[in-house]
């Protein structure tokens, strides 16, 4: 393109679908597609509108154009997002620390679409104690704080509810 | 370039940028897209702290203080936007469209053929061999990939066959599945 356009604000802010991330007019190549109508139905109802307008015109004249199109080999075909239909689950549960004192695991976090750094920090300074990622979806919180977790996680992060937090008891470690 | 690429495996250091070495970036980009002239203090302030993200294949990405993903580069070659980026200011680029049926081809990672150039719905803006172009699509308005072209497009045009665009970054490859980096 040859340089900004005088009748522009820039940046420009591209509406990208909840779905699948693209720009919605690329949804269609998602694999899940269907998906992607539900979330614009809900989220952009206008635009929602628009794709059905185009899907009835392309069930209807589209046979031609398509035609006329050059066919090509191959499958190209997009992937979905790997991290599809993971459970949404936390759990938390004690582990022994020395003789007489205790930690607590947390996992799952992750699974929430939490940054498990901002929350192991958040947790540290909530319960005056050590607290860090130790894995993958791991955080350790040096402290037996397992049934304050409950009341905290909820109210810190609104999306996760009670019931899904699974108490594991007590692990050996 | 991200096709196989995963944040978790992939990245293997967070760098602070120094501000001499930012520097170097930011007339190094202005020199390659020169369109950026008036928003480069949007894109990169010069009071902001910069980070660069090392990966793995000599991929380093340039990340603002708010982890956005902003430019990238393999070993020596040239910074690149992120398609996020582009978005937001797609007028720094040459485009290159391709057509219609091209873009699920594109969307998988595979890089852009000449005929996918040349055909009825497709159109080139003259760029030598080496330049980064925004891939943009027949009948669309966003750019769907970042790449290189590795033919001149006059021989694109000429030529007509192979590989005519190397698809560098692609929507819903592993850096766009990218998030903010913390
Ligand atoms: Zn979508």
């Amino acid at each position: 393109m040859s340089g900004p356009k005088a009748d522009f604000v820039y940046p420009l802010r591209v509406q990208y679908c909840g779905n699948c991330s693209l720009p919605i007019e690329y949804c269609e190549y998602y694999p899940e597609y269907e998906k992607c109508k539900h979330w614009l139905e809900r989220n952009l109802p206008t635009e929602f509108e628009k794709v059905k307008l185009e899907d009835a015109a392309a069930d209807s004249g589209g046979g031609e154009d398509e035609k006329k199109r050059q066919k090509r080999g191959g499958k190209g075909m997009l992937k979905t997002k790997k991290k599809e239909d993971v459970p949404k689950l936390v759990t938390v549960s004690r582990a022994p620390r020395g003789k007489k004192k205790s930690v607590t695991v947390v996992t799952g976090l992750s699974t929430f679409d939490i940054d498990l750094k901002v929350a192991a920090k958040f947790f540290g300074s909530k319960f005056a104690c050590g607290s860090s990622v130790t894995g993958d979806d791991e955080i350790v919180i040096q402290g037996d704080v397992k049934d304050d977790l409950y009341d905290v996680i909820p109210e810190k992060w609104p999306q996760i509810d009670e019931d899904s937090i699974d108490d594991l008891g007590d692990q050996k470690r | 370039m991200f096709k196989k690429f995963d944040e978790k495996d992939s990245i293997s250091g967070v760098q602070q940028l120094k501000s001499s070495v930012q520097k170097g970036i930011r007339s190094k980009l202005l020199e390659l897209y020169p369109h950026l002239e008036s928003y480069i203090d949007q894109i990169i302030p010069k009071k902001d702290s910069f980070r660069i993200v090392k990966c793995h294949d000599h991929i380093e990405i340039m990340v603002n203080s708010a982890g956005e993903l902003l430019f990238f580069h393999q070993r020596e070659g040239p910074w690149m936007p992120t398609l996020k980026l582009l978005h937001k200011y797609p007028f720094f680029l040459p485009i290159q469209q391709v057509d219609k049926g091209a873009i699920r081809f594109v969307l998988s990672g595979a890089n852009i053929m000449c005929p996918g150039l040349t055909s009825p719905g497709a159109q080139m803006t003259a760029a030598a061999k080496g330049t980064v172009v925004a891939v943009m699509a027949e009948g669309k308005q966003h750019a769907l990939a970042v790449g290189m072209t590795s033919l001149s497009t006059d021989d694109i045009a000429k030529i007509n066959k192979g590989v005519g665009v190397e698809n560098c970054h692609y929507l819903n490859d592993g850096l766009w599945q990218m998030k903010a980096v913390k």
